[in-house]
C-alpha cells in the first residue's frame, strides 16, 4: 500500500473533520480494525479515471457527537436520521476532496449517493467482499472514539503530483 | 434590505449547516426556504420571492446543474444569483457552472466564504451591530 496515498487519505479526512465538525483526529496505526459490533458504516462508490469505493466506519459513541458538532446542537438533540445524514455528508465531502487530491482536478469523477450500513454482518461483508481491492486504510482516534476508512480501488492508477 | 434565500441540498444536515453559518454572520436574512432536490427548488421558486439560491450539485430527482439550466430558461428566475456549494473537484465541471453565472464554494466551507460570497453576489451589506 502506498504511503503517499495513505498520507493523502489521512490529510483529507483530518481537514474535512476539522472544518466540517470541529473534530480533531489522531492516527492509531498500532490498533486493529474497529470491531464492527460497535460501529456504523457509510459507503460511497465512485467512477471516473479509476473506480472504487470508500468505506468509513465510526463507533456508535462518535456518531451523535459528529452530528451535534455539525448542527451546533447538543448530542441529545440529534435524531438517528440526522446522525446518519451527518455521516453520509461527511463521507461525501471526504470522497469529493480525496479523488482530486489523488488524480488532480482535471479528471472528472461521478460520485454515487452515500449509503449507511448498520447491520454488523453487512459491514463485514462490504469489507470482506472488496478485500482484494483494498488500496489504502487509515485508523483514527477522534475524541477518544474510533474511526476507520478503507479505500478500495479497481485496477491501476497513478497519483497526480 | 433583507434577502430571501432558497437552500437546495439533499442533506438536511447540510442545509441546517448552511443556515447556521449564515446566521453566524451579520447578513440581513429574510425568509429562508429549503428544498431537497432541484425539482423541489424550482417548485419553491414558483411559490416564493427568492433573492438568492444556494444549491448543491449531486442530488436525486433533479441535480443542481439541471435546476440552474431550468432557472436560466425561465425569464422570472434567470436573473436570480446562484451560489453552488458542492464537493465537486473537477475544474471542467466547476468552470462550466461558472460560465452559467454561478459562484462556486467548495465543501467544507468557512463562514467567511459564505458571508463574503453572498455579499459579493447580491450586493447586500451586513447589518451593523
Amino acid at each position: 500500500m502506498s504511503e503517499q496515498l495513505k498520507e493523502i487519505l489521512s490529510r483529507v479526512v483530518r481537514e474535512t473533520l476539522e472544518q466540517l465538525a470541529f473534530m480533531f483526529s489522531l492516527p492509531e496505526d498500532e490498533r486493529g480494525c474497529m470491531i464492527p459490533d460497535s460501529a456504523v458504516a457509510a459507503t460511497i462508490s465512485f467512477s471516473g479515471s479509476f473506480s472504487g469505493r470508500l468505506v468509513m466506519t465510526v463507533s456508535n459513541q462518535l456518531l451523535p457527537e459528529l452530528a451535534a458538532n455539525m448542527l451546533g446542537v447538543d448530542e441529545e438533540e440529534t435524531a438517528l436520521n440526522q446522525q446518519h445524514d451527518a455521516l453520509k455528508e461527511t463521507i461525501n465531502i471526504i470522497c469529493g476532496n480525496l479523488l482530486p487530491a489523488i488524480a488532480g482536478n482535471e479528471v472528472v469523477f461521478n460520485i454515487d449517493a452515500p449509503v449507511i450500513i448498520t447491520e454488523i454482518e453487512a459491514i463485514k461483508d462490504v469489507i470482506k467482499d472488496n478485500d482484494n481491492k483494498l488500496t489504502s486504510m487509515v485508523k483514527l482516534n477522534i475524541e477518544e472514539s474510533e474511526c476507520d476508512l478503507f479505500l478500495f480501488v479497481e485496477g491501476e492508477f497513478t497519483i497526480s503530483s | 434590505m433583507a434577502i430571501n434565500i432558497l437552500i437546495v441540498d439533499d442533506s438536511a444536515v447540510m442545509r441546517a449547516m448552511i443556515l447556521k453559518t449564515m446566521r453566524m454572520t451579520n447578513l440581513p436574512l429574510g425568509e429562508i426556504y429549503q428544498a431537497a432536490n432541484g425539482q423541489e427548488g424550482l417548485d419553491s421558486l414558483n411559490q416564493h420571492w427568492i433573492d438568492l439560491v444556494i444549491v448543491d450539485i449531486n442530488m436525486p430527482v433533479m441535480n443542481g446543474e439541471e435546476m440552474i439550466d431550468r432557472m436560466q430558461e425561465n425569464p422570472n428566475t434567470k436573473e436570480i444569483p446562484i451560489i453552488v456549494v458542492s464537493t465537486e473537484g473537477s475544474r471542467t465541471r466547476i468552470e462550466r457552472l461558472q460560465h452559467k453565472g454561478a459562484r462556486f464554494i467548495h465543501k467544507p466551507f468557512s463562514p467567511e466564504i459564505i458571508c463574503d460570497t453572498i455579499k459579493d453576489i447580491t450586493g447586500v451589506e451586513g447589518n451593523d451591530e
